[in-house]
């Protein structure tokens, strides 16, 4: 998708966290990216790494929590959770009656700030 | 130290197309971001939706293109007001663009605003610009493997419309399995086949358009 453009977004939110706070140096900034959001991990890896100098989080890592996509079936009433990106049918039924709840997250988490 | 933030990443973009959809609302104006491949039929589609219900309904339209002016001088010609928007390289539009160029439009002489996105099935699926309906356009001579491939927009969009079906004798390509494959990634999507060139299934498309704008915005009070 548009990693860099999301690395940058990243980094506003670490900037404004930071200015509200008055944190020091920032270590570890830590996302969670669903698995159907589109976002390439490795991509937006190398993307946090190219444009955080000269930010509060210039010398932090960023550490991705990977969504699997889930959802709930309304035929056989359960809960489920895939390893694919896409669900064309209930994993556990086959029943068509779902709703699919995780795998779309693209948010950041928190910060590890030295204090 | 842990700082907790649990901030959405895309938030900017969500907040200003929420701010969007409040101007549009305010100026009781129905929206919808038309979205598809190049070379679908987008303003095609557009110009046949105007020549019929052009009498009835006053139409806006917000042309995305990466460059040129071409779709925005067809549909001009309609005698409607248009904006152009060139990218100049971007592969979506943003709800941002569209927030610059709402000024440039009389608001108040609106009732239906189509923003017709930028030729492209993945990118424009995933940035929310303020629209109160999601609309996509696959002409079947795309093949019928698309809903598979690119699942993104078939799942966010609201109604599906298959152009170019009086194509349908001469191509190796199965309605049926776009149709069960599309629903299958979005349950409720209602499909339209359509042909732009010799009109039809066309009545549906406009009926469902005209009640989709009375029923309004469907993302409640903002």
């Amino acid at each position: 998708m548009h990693e860099l453009s999301i690395a940058l977004s990243i980094l506003d939110i670490v900037r404004d966290t930071c200015a509200g706070q008055g944190c020091g140096k920032v270590e570890k900034v830590r996302v969670r990216v669903g698995k159907a959001s589109g976002v390439m991990t490795d991509s937006l890896l190398f993307s946090f790494d190219c444009a955080k100098s000269g930010t509060p989080a210039a010398e932090a890592a960023l550490e991705i929590e990977e969504v699997p996509v889930g959802g709930h079936c309304r035929d056989c009433a359960k809960d489920f959770t895939v390893d694919e990106k896409y669900v064309m049918e209930c994993p556990l039924c086959g029943g068509a009656d779902f709703t699919i709840d995780k795998g779309h997250e693209l948010e950041v988490v928190d910060l590890e700030v030295d204090e | 130290m842990k700082v907790k933030v649990v901030k959405k990443i895309l938030e900017a973009n969500d907040r200003i197309a929420a701010a969007n959809r409040r101007i549009l609302a305010d100026a009781e104006i129905f929206s919808l971001n038309l979205m598809s491949a190049p070379g679908a039929g987008k303003t095609t589609l557009l110009s046949k939706t105007i020549g019929a219900l052009g009498g009835k309904l006053r139409f806006g339209v917000i042309e995305g293109d990466i460059q040129g002016t071409h779709d925005a001088e067809v549909i001009s010609a309609h005698g409607v007001p248009v904006v152009q928007i060139n990218t100049e390289g971007a592969c979506h539009l943003d709800a941002n663009m569209i927030n610059e160029i709402l000024p440039q439009l009389p608001l108040e002489e609106i009732d239906i605003m189509v923003v017709e996105n930028v030729g492209n099935l993945v990118c424009p699926a995933e940035f929310d610009v303020g629209e109160d309906a999601k609309v996509m356009l696959l002409s079947i001579t795309e093949g019928d493997d698309k809903p598979l491939k690119y699942p993104l927009m078939f799942q966010t969009s609201e109604a599906l419309i298959i152009n170019k079906i009086d194509l349908v004798p001469h191509l190796d390509v199965s309605l049926e399995k776009i149709r069960r494959d599309a629903q299958g990634l979005n349950r409720s999507l209602k499909i339209f086949e359509v042909s732009c060139k010799t009109g039809e299934g066309l009545e549906e498309w406009y009926a469902w358009l005209q009640e989709r704008k009375e029923a309004g915005s469907l993302h409640g009070a903002l």
